[in-house]
């Protein structure tokens, strides 16, 4: 085959797909346009892809690793359309900028949902112009050439051109406008079990977290934080403190507001971070923690409760009229559920690079949402948007910590009073003490049924200390914290139907933690449905698929359509597999519970115990079973899932957060305590199989869990109402 | 510290103390390391050395990422001060094997074990070491070891399956 050299400018694509309006152009930071001629060595026909003239594939990942698959899941849609060989195929983390703004942001279970279509069109453009060139090599069209295993075929003689012989050729090649998508059913890639990308480089210490990052000349910091949110620094004896061998100072600066609520804190600089760590013990400082230092949990949930009785405050969500709905007591199941404060604690602990110099800023750390940081950190910090770099690195676990920037800012706050290079270090207290954490809530819950037994009124009053509070102020009645069945997504065939919501403020900081408002909700619902079921004496699976088989599409919040037959679809086969209807072993029991999560996925949990004492229990099976339409990575959705079970089985056995006198009382894994391996049973997790639009998979898994294990828990005897279940004596081998 | 050190020590400016040295052999290379004799062997691997496969997960012994092995023996390199490190055949991650072949690195690879895979080097440095102690562990063996290193994706499923299959394969030797 014929070697190509071609001398040409190369420069940088923006094109528009008509189709669908669709962006695929980008910038590359620093690369300016008048660079004058440089020898062509690659392709790059959009934002993901690069084609070197070794024929070297590599692809962009334009939404932030943390675990959840993305950086195999995404290429491997690109790869499928690019029709290249998926081994070979080398992936990066696209560089802040090289994408649109907000394009990088990475949460609610959105990347593959969201990207899959921008995704297909990148590898189909790309593929067109390889196709596009070597037809034009050849003299031949393009009809008669196809790609194949990184390589153009022509029909027709059985020529075949490589990627990398096509590479400069192709980057001569205008952009397509319209492409042809493969059909579903011819793909390769999508669909078969992949292993992550980065697999190798984790088992063998090569890969680079944020954590592990070094920029030559940094110093390391660890932060004294005011122990009250809204509190600030009075003053600081730091005498002692810079005796330490290698400390190098010590930094004050001021908390901010809403949306972030960053600490005030007083920061060590230290050329290692142990010397950092021992000289944050011998600070003496003296804070104002404001009026706002006496509240606790405890309180909170009285407040709670007292309310939950009273008139709700807004009204979210009304089908019908449940006032008019009378029945008797004997007809009439109220219950009241209630569920703690929790923390994000990845086990990265939190951890960020900034340096500040002549007003520029360059960053280097794990976001999910790298624009609003440094929308955010401009702000804040007097600083230009354009004079602010990121590098975003991977990161070990975020479970929506990482939305919040706080500790990006900080860092930033901290580099401001240095001209080096600050590396800012969490240890696991900082990390436990000064989250935004998932807001505690609290349910009350009416049903009333007719005579015939038929469910007539379904009334959910929530309650909870607001994330939007926080981000947006006491002033914002639009609260979102009813998705998750408590909204317009309520799935249960129920002719009146009531959901109201009554904030409570409390001085902590509030944010997203992976789940976020269906695992608040669904555990209420689908606790209750159980309730009202049995006191009806009737069997939990059956009454629920009695309200939702038959039920047709319907639109709820975001324009989401809700398909009760796909919930019911989960359910019965979650059932199946745990053997719902098979005689079971003595003391043996079952517990079921199913959603619908805002990603356009459904998924059910069924769970097997076995009693050993009243309230002593061991785990013997957990099923679950997902529906989200097509799966990109099976072995990817799989890991999510049994990653979603173990993360809802902490929450349902130990997770909590507690306050007193306005501090966070646990300080590590001593005491916020998470599922370790002894707790985890056998897991099984069985797909759908389906070609509906690919929906997300991070967070579904989470919310059923601590239903159906308290399903299970009632039909042994004694249904916890109260999470984590170990507060209410409930111990398990 | 030495005496030597302790009268150079008197002479300097306070933020340059010229620290005790220490000797470690780790990954069968020996290190030279300038340090106070109570830093962590942790934040010696990760800050001074830049072997950063260590992970810092708690720095109090709660959570399992920073395990390393001492002569062979799973310890948490987070509590294990770097003046008791000296004559001791120090093994992180990055030296478990050249190639990432090591029974229970290829067991890992084979389940596909990780989801952030931060807090995998400590539970594949834990079973490794309790692989050294018993060729055979028995299962209340496995799991006390194991459950002692935590994980928040949830892999401990994937984890189990792998810890079989590295144990088969110990046995089998």
């Amino acid at each position: 085959m014929k070697k190509i050299a071609i001398d040409r400018r190369r420069f940088i694509k923006i094109t528009t797909l008509g189709s669908g309006g669709l962006v695929l152009g980008f910038t590359l930071p620093g690369f300016s346009r008048a660079a004058g001629p440089v020898p062509c060595d690659h392709f790059q026909p959009n934002a993901f892809i690069r084609i070197d003239k070794a024929g070297q594939v590599t692809i962009f990942v334009g939404k932030q690793e943390m675990g959840q698959g993305v950086n195999t899941s995404l290429p491997m849609i690109v790869a499928e359309e690019l029709e290249v060989d998926f081994q070979k195929v080398k992936e990066e983390i696209a560089p802040f900028g090289s994408l649109s703004k907000d394009a990088h942001d990475t949460g609610g279970s959105q990347s593959v949902t969201g990207s899959w279509e921008e995704l297909r069109k990148a590898g189909a453009v790309a593929k067109a112009m390889l196709v596009a060139a070597a037809a034009k090599k050849w003299g031949v069209d393009p009809g008669i050439c196809k790609a194949e295993n990184g390589m153009v075929i022509n029909a027709v003689t059985g020529q075949t051109l490589s990627y990398g012989e096509l590479a400069c050729d192709a980057a001569g090649i205008p952009v397509p406008t319209e492409v042809k998508l493969k059909n579903i059913r011819d793909f390769r890639i999508v669909g078969k079990e992949q292993r992550k990308k980065n697999l190798k480089d984790m088992l063998t210490g090569r890969a680079k977290y944020g954590m592990d990052l070094v920029i030559p000349g940094m110093f390391y910091a660890v932060v004294e934080r005011c122990p009250v949110l809204g509190g600030s620094v009075i003053s600081v004896d730091d005498k002692e403190a810079l005796t330490v061998p290698g400390v190098v100072k010590v930094v004050t600066y001021a908390g901010t507001g809403k949306p972030m609520h960053m600490r005030a804190g007083v920061a060590v600089l230290a050329t290692n971070t142990w010397a950092a760590l021992k000289a944050r013990k011998l600070l003496k400082i003296k804070w104002n923690e404001g009026d706002r230092n006496k509240e606790n949990t405890e309180q909170l949930f009285k407040i709670f409760a007292a309310r939950a009785a009273e008139l709700p405050q807004n009204t979210v969500h009304t089908i019908g009229d449940t006032g008019v709905v009378t029945a008797t007591k004997s007809r009439t199941l109220t219950a009241e559920y209630a569920a703690p404060f929790l923390a994000h604690a990845m086990m990265e602990p939190l951890n960020f690079i900034a340096q500040v110099k002549d007003g520029q800023c360059e960053l280097w750390g794990g976001l999910q949402l790298p624009d609003w940081t440094v929308d955010t950190i401009a702000k804040e910090c007097s600083l230009e948007r354009n004079n602010i770099k990121v590098n975003l690195a991977l990161m070990g676990g975020a479970f929506g910590r990482r939305l919040m920037c706080d500790f990006a800012l900080e860092a930033v706050k901290i580099a401001q009073q240095t001209d080096k290079p600050v590396k800012v270090i969490w240890d696991r207290t900082d990390d436990i003490r000064n989250d935004n954490y998932r807001p505690a809530n609290y349910h009350r819950m009416q049903a009333k049924w007719d005579d015939q037994g038929a469910l007539q009124s379904w009334e959910h009053h929530v309650l909870s200390t607001p994330i939007s509070w926080m981000t947006d102020g006491t002033d914002i009645k639009d609260v979102s914290e009813n998705l998750g069945g408590a909204h317009k997504d309520f799935w249960y065939a129920v002719p009146n139907v009531k959901t109201t919501y009554s904030p409570v403020d409390f001085n902590l900081h509030r944010g997203w933690l992976r789940g976020v408002e269906p695992v608040q909700n669904v555990f209420a619902v689908e606790c209750f449905i159980d309730e009202v079921a049995r006191k009806l004496k009737k069997d939990p699976l059956q009454y629920r698929l009695s309200l939702l088989e038959g039920r047709a599409p319907f639109t709820a919040y975001w324009e989401k359509t809700v398909e009760p037959e796909r919930l019911a679809g989960v359910l019965k086969l979650a059932a199946e597999k745990i053997g719902w209807n098979q005689k079971r072993k003595k003391n043996h029991f079952l517990g079921i519970a199913g959603h619908m999560f805002f990603c356009d996925s459904y998924a059910a949990h069924a769970i097997e115990i076995e009693l050993l004492a009243p309230k002593k229990f061991r785990l013997v099976k957990i099923v679950a079973r997902i529906d989200c339409g097509l799966v990109i990575n099976p072995d990817g959705l799989k890991n999510q899932m049994e990653g979603g079970t173990v993360f809802g089985l902490g929450q349902v056995l130990k997770n909590e957060i507690t306050v007193e006198n306005s501090r966070v009382v646990q300080d590590g894994f001593n005491n916020f305590e998470l599922a370790r391996y002894s707790d985890v049973p056998e897991i099984e997790i069985h797909t759908v199989k389906s070609e509906a639009k690919p929906g997300g998979v991070g967070e579904v898994g989470v919310a059923t869990v601590s239903p159906a294990l308290c399903n299970a828990l009632a039909a042994a005897g004694q249904r916890p109402r109260s999470l984590p279940i170990k507060n209410e004596g409930f111990t398990w081998v | 510290m030495n005496s030597c050190h302790k009268i150079i020590l008197v002479n300097l400016p306070t933020k340059h103390f010229l620290m005790p040295a220490y000797t470690l052999t780790i990954n069968g290379i020996q290190h030279t390391v300038d340090a106070e004799p109570d830093m962590p062997l942790l934040w010696v691997l990760r800050d001074l050395l830049q072997m950063t496969g260590t992970k810092f997960g708690c720095g109090v012994a709660s959570c399992g990422a920073c395990t390393v092995l001492a002569d062979g023996q799973a310890v948490r390199s987070c509590v294990w001060q770097v003046q008791n490190a000296q004559n001791v055949k120090i093994t992180t991650v990055e030296g478990l094997s050249e190639d990432g072949t090591h029974p229970v690195q290829k067991a890992w690879e084979s389940v596909g074990v990780p989801q952030c895979g931060y807090c995998q080097a400590g539970q594949m440095m834990t079973l490794a070491g309790l692989l050294n102690k018993y060729k055979q562990p028995t299962e209340e063996q496995i799991t006390n070891a194991m459950s002692a290193v935590l994980c928040r994706c949830g892999t401990y499923h994937r984890i189990r399956k792998a810890v079989q299959m590295a144990v088969e394969e110990s046995a089998n030797k």
